[in-house]
């Protein structure tokens, strides 16, 4: 999908070798999966617990430049859903190339409307949303 | 639970500091090293996909 995904835990290399061969879910998993075992990074992204040594459900979206664009967290008993993820990386491809724009929430994918924020548009998103 | 359980960390808008990471490959069936400063070398998005443990849902 263009991106590189990482998926990270506090657990060991050798202990997502174990999970992934283990587990059927994750037969078809192809993302390198991370190993976090000081908890570096996750501390370094605010969902490291200091109580329990796990990292909670940090989702984020780094652009090519090194930029934080997206973060969410979720407690440990949420889990995530996949299109919003892709909902966002999606809109942030087209924004990284249409900067004057802004993708409203039912921003789906290319070719969906966004919107150009302009004096006209302060107090009539409605009618510009709709095209009314 | 009223006690909070992370220390805060990087904001959107931020940049992100280079990081290295041990990592596991399914695809090659071997270990291998990641970090920022490749990703942002091969001009890539980096989306990073944090959970508690494995043996757990995602």
């Amino acid at each position: 999908m263009g991106a590189e995904v990482i998926t990270v835990s506090t657990d060991t290399k050798f202990v997502q070798l174990a999970w992934q061969r283990e587990e059927k879910m994750l037969k078809d998993v192809k993302y390198p999966m991370g190993a976090d075992p000081t908890g570096e990074l996750s501390r370094m992204f605010g969902v490291y617990d200091e109580k329990t040594g796990l990292a909670l459900r940090g989702t984020f979206i780094i652009s090519p430049e090194g930029k934080l664009l997206n973060s969410e967290v979720n407690f440990y008993n949420m889990g995530r859903n996949i299109d919003e993820l892709m909902r966002k990386f999606k809109a942030n491809l087209h924004l990284a190339t249409h900067t004057e724009e802004g993708c409203p929430s039912k921003w789906k994918e290319e070719g969906d409307k966004t919107l150009i924020p302009s004096p006209q548009m302060v107090g009539k998103v409605y009618e510009a949303y709709e095209g009314k | 639970m009223n006690e909070i359980c992370c220390e805060l960390g990087l904001q959107v808008g931020q940049g992100v500091p280079n990081f290295k990471l041990d990592t596991f490959e399914p695809t090659k069936g071997d270990f291998g090293e990641i970090s920022l400063e490749t990703l942002k070398a091969d001009k890539k998005w980096t989306i990073l996909f944090f959970y508690p443990a494995a043996f757990t849902f995602v």
